[in-house]
């Protein structure tokens, strides 16, 4: 196999040439390129044709927002953001998200792990990983508008979709979700007549500006979890960072509980960790969907939960953005379901 | 735990940190008069935000909490959600002080230590942007100095209601606020109430900040964008300490067109070590110094083929010097950057309105040179502001402007540089020095009456000649006129003065462009060769001796109606000196030592050479007025001198 091709963009010189480091040693990868800030960027994606693209968001000239929007708009390609995990840091990257970058990375490394040697890895895994699995073609950009006018297949009944009457829905996702769920949640009316609980693999700095800025694109009241609260309708729980969102109480009346992650936790928040909470709750009467993202989190919970009578979507591999979980979750035949990011946010919108 | 100093990636970082906290120093200095002026809050912000990057790869933890607040509050205030104000700016002007000593500690070596809670409280206090919040001890909680910054951003350490407390302190009412846990040991609560903010607003507000007609504008001509890649990505050229940068004159302009030469552009510059560069200018001196001798060989053999070759040669030798010479070049700015923030700190608690103005700051010179005369000029610029210019209200009085003007000035003049550092002060009045002179029992009232303006004027680079009565802290600092007059004379420079009582002082500095290679008048004293430093040559003739004069018990003489004092080198470099028997008509060169001007009697003129300069051999080492030896175009050796050393050791009269 060629190697991944990968232009690097920062204005940072120092930063530039680490990455260049440290991306030079994966065998799998090679630098095609620098760019120190966004405008050298759009020039050179389309001179060079990058398979994969790192991105600082703070530059000269034009900042790394602007060239995710120009650089999907004339060539599309996978955009990996490194940011700050700051409450600043997560504003800029998930705009950069909405434009159209796949992923993100802190830019400081022991942000993901105190092992420079295994930050590395991940870096280049991940650069390697987007180049490969992202759907260049069908990146998140621009859907988010042009969906609203999609033509809307009527459906008739709930019945038609669930496997029988609901009480909860849980969407989890990972890479590329924040934008899907952003399609999803913004379709839902304001009378939406459950909750909602979301798993959103997502550093604890971001996840506040995350529910917010969902809020306010949504006609549903979207905010982060907090320990203790009780579940109602039409409102979506999204699972804190770096904790664990768990279910508690009775199917009248539910709880949230926050719990601290513990280090030996692949993923804060966890999917499975949540879904499996709700085992003793209504399993028959909850809807899970699993969004785009890398890995097989959500499989677990979706193992135990489908025989207990939940109903299971999944994204389908043209919609998705990584084609990782939800491929977990057909792949294991759990799925009741396996739909288009449009059809899950109309036929949920349709729920009631 | 210490750093390694010698790290290739630390040095890569210390060279970019180094180049953003100079540009930091002038871009904070140049915000203080305008205040509103986004791109250079972006930028501020940026550099901030680097550093902070760099750092935190390097795990320069103190390095990363400093920027991060840096970082924050200039972000806020490139939001126009805050104006700078002067306290800020001071505090601004702490934290980079504060950075540079950081800078220093992990250039030497060490972590740096972390900043003063205070200083980060203060800004932190600059984060809520309406109400101005003062730094409670609550918010700096001690219990965040011991936070690592993975539990930081775990929220391990504070509950939620903890949170809402702290949130409730800051915003008095307990308004829906964004929490940073900053994961660095910082204060751990910063608050920012501007999440209310609608995307419309920040579209907007992106667009402004971002220039939104130039995107648009380069969106509809991408024929042209692609054709120029050349020209969009400019190469670094970054003149460094300690690394000197040399990137390619010629850009190929004509690879443009092709994917894979453009992305070669990206980086053309490579780093080279300031040592490596020295041994290559050591060996280029070689070569002159053979090629010196090729041509000297070459007039003894009337071949005309061979004539050809050896000018060949010497055309190269002077280009590849040339070539050499300028990777070592830095322009000026690099100590002239340093001085918009001198003037602002000195002028401001000296309650002066000074404006400098700097000019010709892209003049290259010599690496070595511009470190050299860093000191110096920061001297005689705090001179300036402290002696030179006047307080406002005495400007007022005397019809001036209340803002004074210092001018700063560096231009290339064949061979050497040009610096000038001129106020529009008070002046200097001869009188008050002749008579100071005599005060410190320097001369006698008679000597003193016959010194020139100029030669007064001079008088403050003599050994403890201060102009104020009390030494002020400021002009103090250590280091007197005299010693700056002994570190440009060392860099073979010359310096000269010229003021008027009411219009101002102007001092010049002539240095030559390099230290390496000098060009030099070569003369014989007896059968040996010396060599005078070019620069400080001022002019040659033949003298009558006769027409000499005695005036103090030194002998003199008169050139254009000026008087100078006239030396026989021989007299003290040779053994062979027999008065008896000398000629009638000599040679004299007049030569610039400092401010005063001499006249040395000399054997023989040879010519001019450009030499290299070869420290002395153990058995000479130490020798007064001997700044090296060289070896001449003959293959004999010549000894280089130092003519201000040569004068103290030598003359009875202490220039």
């Amino acid at each position: 196999m060629p190697p991944v091709r990968v232009l690097i963009v920062d204005d940072s010189g120092f930063f530039r040439r680490r990455l260049s480091e440290i991306i030079a040693r994966d065998p799998r990868l090679q630098v095609i390129g620098m760019a120190s800030n966004g405008l050298e960027a759009v020039t050179q994606v389309s001179l060079l044709k990058p398979d994969v693209i790192s991105m600082d968001i703070e530059m000269p000239v034009m900042d790394g927002i602007s060239a995710v929007r120009k650089i999907m708009a004339q060539h599309p390609t996978p955009i990996l953001m490194l940011s700050t995990w700051s409450t600043e840091g997560a504003k800029s990257t998930l705009e950069a998200l909405e434009a159209g970058a796949v992923d993100y990375l802190p830019k400081r490394f022991q942000d993901i792990s105190d092992d420079t040697n295994i930050a590395h890895q991940l870096l280049c895994q991940r650069l390697h990983d987007l180049a490969t699995n992202s759907h260049t073609n069908n990146l998140p950009t621009a859907k988010v508008s042009s969906i609203l006018h999609a033509a809307r297949p009527p459906y008739a009944t709930a019945n038609q979709t669930t496997n029988g009457p609901i009480r909860l829905v849980a969407i989890g996702t990972s890479t590329g979700g924040p934008v899907a769920l952003q399609v999803i949640l913004s379709q839902l009316p304001s009378d939406f007549p459950y909750p909602i609980l979301l798993i959103q693999h997502m550093p604890a700095a971001f996840t506040p500006s995350f529910a917010q800025r969902l809020d306010t694109q949504c006609k549903i009241t979207i905010k982060q979890a907090i320990n203790g609260e009780k579940l109602v309708p039409g409102t979506a729980y999204l699972a804190p960072g770096g904790m664990q969102m768990i279910i508690k109480g009775t199917k009248i009346s539910s709880i949230v509980e926050i719990q601290t992650g513990q280090s030996d936790q692949t993923y804060k928040p966890s999917i499975d960790l949540t879904l499996e909470s709700l085992i003793p709750m209504c399993p028959a009467e909850t809807l899970v969907i699993i969004l785009t993202g890398m890995g097989a989190d959500g499989r677990e919970g979706c193992r135990q939960l489908r025989p207990l009578g939940a109903t299971i979507w999944a994204q389908d591999k043209q919609s998705s953005t990584i084609y990782g979980m939800p491929m977990a979750i057909a792949k294991a035949d759990l799925a009741d379901k396996i739909l288009s990011l449009n059809d899950i946010a109309h036929r949920l919108a349709e729920l009631r | 735990m210490a750093l390694d100093s010698e790290d290739e990636i630390l040095q890569d970082f210390l060279v970019e940190a180094d180049e953003i906290l100079e540009s930091l120093n002038e871009q904070l200095v140049a915000l203080e008069t305008q205040p509103e002026n986004s791109d250079l809050l972006n930028s501020i912000f940026r550099g901030f935000h680097t550093i902070k990057g760099g750092a935190g790869f390097l795990s320069l933890d103190a390095m990363v909490a400093l920027c991060h607040k840096g970082e924050d509050v200039f972000n806020i205030l490139r939001q126009g959600e805050r104006t700078v104000d002067a306290e800020m700016m001071d505090t601004f002007l702490k934290v980079l002080d504060i950075l540079n000593t950081m800078f220093v500690e992990t250039k030497s070596g060490e972590y740096p230590s972390p900043a003063d809670p205070a200083i980060l409280a203060q800004l932190a206090s600059y984060l809520a942007p309406t109400v101005p919040v003062i730094p409670e001890p609550v918010v700096t909680a001690p219990v965040a100095a011991t936070v690592t910054p993975n539990e930081a951003t775990d929220n391990d350490d504070i509950t939620d209601e903890e949170f809402e407390a702290l949130l409730n302190q800051l915003h008095g009412d307990g308004a829906p606020g964004t929490v940073t846990t900053s994961p660095a040991p910082a204060p751990i609560a910063t608050t920012k109430s501007n999440d209310d903010i609608t995307e419309e607003e920040f579209e907007a507000l992106l667009d402004e900040l971002q220039g939104k007609k130039k995107t648009v504008a380069a969106s509809q001509q991408p024929i042209i964008e692609a054709s120029i890649p050349t020209a969009v990505l400019t190469p670094e050229i970054k003149a460094l300490s300690p690394k000197v940068i040399i990137s390619p004159q010629t850009a190929n302009v004509d690879t443009a067109a092709k994917p894979a030469a453009a992305a070669k552009q990206a980086e053309t510059s490579v780093r080279v070590d300031t040592a490596r560069l020295d041994e290559i200018m050591n060996m280029v001196g070689e070569l002159v110094l053979v090629r010196n001798r090729i041509s000297t060989l070459e007039a003894t053999f009337e071949n005309e083929e061979m004539a050809k070759a050896v000018n060949n040669l010497a055309v190269v030798t002077a280009d590849l010097q040339n070539a050499v010479m300028k990777t070592r070049m830095q322009p000026i700015k690099k100590v002239f950057g340093r001085f918009p923030r001198v003037v602002r700190d000195l002028a401001r608690s000296l309650k002066k309105d000074i404006n400098l103005e700097l000019r010709g700051e892209e003049t290259d010179l010599d690496k070595n040179l511009v470190e050299a005369l860093a000191d110096p000029l920061v001297h005689l610029v705090r001179n300036a502001v402290d002696h030179g210019v006047e307080m406002p209200d005495v400007r007022e009085k005397s019809g001036k402007s209340r803002q004074g003007l210092i001018v700063l000035a560096a231009a290339q003049e064949g061979d050497h540089i040009l610096l000038t550092i001129s106020d529009d002060g008070a002046g200097m009045d001869a009188n008050v020095l002749r008579q100071k002179a005599v005060e410190k029992g320097m001369m006698d009232e008679e000597t003193a009456s016959r010194l020139t303006d100029s030669e007064c004027f001079a008088l403050i680079f003599a050994p403890g000649f201060s102009m104020k009565a009390e030494i002020s802290d400021i002009s103090g600092r250590g280091v007197g006129m005299d010693v700056v007059k002994t570190s440009i004379s060392k860099l073979n420079g010359v310096i000269d003065i010229k003021s008027e009582v009411g219009i101002g002082t102007t001092l010049s500095i002539k240095v030559p462009l390099t230290l390496a290679i000098m060009p030099t008048l070569m003369v014989m004293l007896g059968d040996q060769i010396f060599a005078f430093p070019l620069v400080s040559v001022n002019e040659i003739f033949h003298l009558d001796l006769t027409k000499t004069h005695m005036v103090d018990g030194q002998k003199t003489i008169m050139v254009r109606k000026k008087t100078l004092p006239l030396f026989f080198l021989r007299k003290w470099l040779t053994s062979s000196f027999n008065p008896s028997g000398k000629p009638e008509i000599e040679h004299v060169v007049i030569v610039n030592v400092g401010t005063q001007r001499v006249g040395f009697v000399v054997d023989q003129l040879i010519g001019q050479e450009e030499v290299v300069i070869k420290p002395l051999g153990a058995l000479l080492q130490g020798t007064k007025g001997l700044a090296g030896a060289t070896i001449t175009g003959d293959g004999r050796i010549a000894l280089i001198l130092d003519f201000p050393e040569l004068m103290n050791t030598y003359a009875n009269r202490g220039y």
